[in-house]
């Protein structure tokens, strides 16, 4: 027994060893940059570097990210100046594309169609329009360089909050344990393909075993509709609140945000009060082709043509190219 | 509770390890722990049906002593077709009571009677009622046909009849070999125990990497099997064999191989069907357990090959449709097995269904010859095409299958329903093929290399292929399971 015990513990030590290696040498692991906190509490990537993202378990999607010196995933510098026109892209992961190559990103597409526009893609995983405008405040003369600004908006994500606070779960990502566990690409790799998610429900579902069950209460059509519209309103109020805090000049900035999925109610205001937006819902819904990736809820290439589509036709019908 | 699941591996460890070092001193003290562990694993699906398995226990227990005791030939019979008739009827209720009903009314709606069903009842099929059922009837059958003592030791037999590693999907155990080790006090070998985590390796293998890899092409391609040309419908039925295969025989490696961490010895259910020169010969590797138990408890007593032609033919037809009609309530399965008589009824007329018994394919070579190439093809390609019947929900489905494969005889490229690369997994296959055609000689050992190295990085090869096809997408549950 002494031997079998002795032995699985030696041949599961050096099969994860061999595991290590073969995953880093076949690149199925996805890289990391480091994250951090500037000093105008803006929370994006540390400048300066280079890796690869992965999606799937067989690298179904594998693409080069640059973290460029302002901190942001994009093939140039952000070097604003009253002598170019310059377009900004804020937003989310959606932006943000560590899901292409960054020579590939909706931003060098548009350029490709636009060859005198210069694209800066402030994307950030996580960015809701808190952020977005935290960003523009805190950068407030790059930006006023700028000619025009485009905002992702995803109505049920991004308003969740009234007002900009330091998002410390996001940070927590930067802890020294988590830096020591993602140093283990195998690691990185079974949590991305799901593999560490059964053991981690099993931890919950112990967790939960020990805590009290609350009693679930039966909500009826009419309470889930009055809930849905009671939420929509706080998210329309955390709107008003946050372009009250921080400006949003109606000429100089347009959302870019999927009718699909954004309440009705939130459109008309938009439209009641002459917001800007591009809806791109029609070009995806008129596709017969997948818009997000495999593995992932991300646009894949044929999603971010379509993107770019879009903005280029908005930025020429509106005069906003050079 | 799945073999493929986190709570199995943990509950494994936690019963080994109480096995060997807690209740390891009197054999019957380990066989209640074994006992209880069984019905931990069981109840964990629906502790209900465990009323099922402890009275199929307790009515086999007493009918075998009762047969054994009885000297009066009458009698034995009677209290044969006790237990006969009582695990039928455990089966007969809930696996085809639906599927009897049902039958009833259409057959009475094509003479021009139209009824609808009152009496068909929404039925739970318990996890493993194929299986358990069948063992205990083999207890009285062996004790009746006097090849075996009935033991006096309930809680050996209890276990012997839920004995985890191999309630569920089988091995079909025979008292002989599975009862007689639970009887005896078990040594802890470590030989056993390396061979038995081999083997649970490779069966996770065949199950994660072969047969759930697999799944979304295939169903798929069943689920839309009118939108879809020939060769993308060959393709599906023929990736569905490989399927069923790592997953069944995935299963048996596993339960073998778990049940070889407490000593046993499971018999072997799987010895490389896919390299079968005929039909035969298929049968003589693919669920042999099953094949066994009917070749001892039907066909013998029908008299075998041992009467005329015509009765062996009759004998044969009777084995297929059963074993088919074993496997589900529906008419699908029952076609499948009439096509198999049908398939080996030719082998059997020409005297060849037992040339191959005892040897492999390339037999002392390292290459098959062409014929045995050519042979093999055609096995694979006849018991794939009977696949379709197995496969397909109904009848219907079945027909339209073939009938869209007629009448769409054209080729196109087939993409995978979730976007993956198709090569993967022809690769995948390819490689898996010459693999099991390299170990074919030896089904219990699946990493028989001399060299350490060689066999270390199998093993790192086989778990880096469970992490590249690993999906937690997929319904893990194995296939048998449904029966």
């Amino acid at each position: 027994m002494k031997k079998l015990i002795l032995k699985s513990v030696l041949y599961i030590f050096l099969i994860l060893l061999v595991l290590e290696v073969l995953v880093r040498v076949f690149h199925l692991s996805k890289d990391t940059p480091t994250r951090f906190l500037d000093k105008h509490e803006v929370e994006k990537w540390f400048p300066n570097q280079n890796g690869f993202s992965v999606t799937g378990n067989r690298r179904q999607n594998f693409s080069e990210y640059h973290i460029n010196s302002s901190g942001y995933n994009s093939y140039r510098e952000f070097t604003p100046s009253k002598d170019k026109i310059e377009i900004a892209l804020v937003g989310d992961s959606f932006i943000e594309g560590f899901h292409q190559d960054f020579y590939n990103s909706i931003g060098k597409k548009i350029e490709n169609a636009i060859p005198s526009l210069e694209v800066y893609e402030y994307g950030y995983a996580g960015y809701d329009f808190a952020d977005q405008l935290h960003l523009i405040d805190s950068y407030k003369k790059q930006f006023d360089l700028i000619n025009h600004i485009i905002l992702g908006l995803k109505f049920s994500n991004d308003l969740t909050r009234g007002e900009y606070k330091v998002v410390t779960s996001r940070l927590n990502l930067e802890s020294p344990l988590n830096r020591l566990l993602k140093k283990s690409k195998l690691l990185v790799y079974c949590k991305s393909i799901g593999i560490l998610d059964p053991p981690q429900e099993f931890v919950y579902k112990f967790i939960n075993l020990l805590q009290p069950k609350p009693k679930a209460k039966t909500i009826d059509k009419k309470e889930i509709e009055r809930i849905k519209l009671e939420e929509e309103k706080r998210f329309l109020a955390n709107f008003e609140s946050l372009i009250a805090r921080y400006g949003f000049e109606k000429e100089r900035y347009t959302l870019l945000l999927d009718s699909r999925i954004t309440s009705p109610i939130f459109m008309s205001y938009l439209k009641k009060h002459n917001f800007r937006y591009i809806d791109y819902a029609s070009s995806f819904e008129s596709t017969n082709r997948s818009t997000t990736l495999i593995y992932d809820r991300h646009w894949n290439n044929h999603g971010r043509n379509l993107i770019a589509k879009n903005i280029i036709n908005y930025l020429k019908s509106n005069n906003l190219t050079p | 509770m799945l073999f493929n699941s986190l709570e199995f591996f943990i509950f494994l460890p936690i019963v080994f390890i109480l096995y060997w070092f807690v209740f390891f001193k009197k054999t019957r003290v380990q066989n209640l722990f074994l006992l209880v562990s069984s019905y931990i694993f069981y109840g964990l699906w629906d502790w209900r049906f465990l009323f099922l398995i402890l009275a199929s226990t307790v009515v086999d227990f007493f009918v075998g002593q009762t047969i054994y005791n009885n000297t009066s030939n009458s009698k034995r019979k009677t209290w044969l077709w006790v237990s006969v008739i009582f695990n039928i009827g455990l089966l007969g209720f809930f696996k085809y009571y639906n599927f009897f009903i049902d039958s009833w009314i259409d057959l009475l709606s094509i003479v021009g009677y139209e009824t609808t069903s009152t009496w068909t009842l929404q039925i739970i099929l318990p996890v493993g009622i194929s299986f358990y059922t069948f063992q205990t009837m083999s207890y009285s059958l062996d004790i009746y046909y006097k090849r075996l003592q009935p033991t006096k030791d309930f809680i050996s037999f209890a276990t012997f009849v839920s004995f985890f590693p191999q309630l569920v999907a089988g091995p079909i155990e025979r008292a002989s070999n599975l009862l007689s080790q639970i009887t005896t006090k078990r040594v802890f070998t470590y030989n056993q125990c390396k061979e038995g985590l081999k083997l649970i390796l490779w069966g996770l293998f065949k199950k994660i990497v072969i047969a759930d890899a697999i799944a979304p092409i295939v169903d798929d391609i069943f689920l839309n099997y009118n939108e879809y040309s020939a060769s993308t419908l060959i393709l599906g039925v023929s990736l569905f064999s490989f399927q069923v295969y790592g997953d069944f025989s995935g299963y048996s490696d596993i339960a073998i191989g778990t049940a070889k961490l407490f000593g046993i010895e499971l018999m072997s259910n799987f010895k490389f069907p896919i390299f079968a020169r005929n039909v035969a010969e298929y049968w003589q590797r693919w669920h042999v357990s099953l094949s066994t138990w009917f070749r001892h408890y039907v066909y013998i007593p029908l008299g075998g090959s041992r009467v005329s032609k015509l009765k062996s033919v009759r004998n044969i037809i009777i084995i297929f449709l059963v074993s088919g009609f074993w496997h589900g309530a529906n008419w699908t399965f029952i076609a499948w097995g009439a096509l198999h008589a049908v398939l080996y009824i030719p082998v059997f007329l020409m005297g060849r269904n037992r040339m191959y018994m005892g040897n492999v394919v390339a037999e002392n070579r390292w290459f098959p010859s062409l014929t045995e190439i050519l042979q093999i093809l055609l096995t694979f390609s006849l018991v794939t095409f009977s696949r379709v019947f197995f496969r397909s929900t109904s009848i219907t489905d079945a027909f339209g299958f073939l009938e869209q494969m007629y009448s769409n005889f054209t080729y196109e490229t087939y993409h995978h329903p979730l976007g993956y690369r198709m090569v993967d997994y022809f690769v995948l296959l390819g490689i898996f093929l010459l693999y099991e055609f390299r170990i074919r000689k030896d089904e219990r050992a699946p990493f028989k290399f001399k060299s350490k190295i060689v066999r270390f990085i199998l093993y790192a090869l086989v778990i880096l292929g469970m992490l590249l096809f690993y999906d937690d997408q997929i319904d893990r549950s194995f296939i048998y399971f449904q029966f």
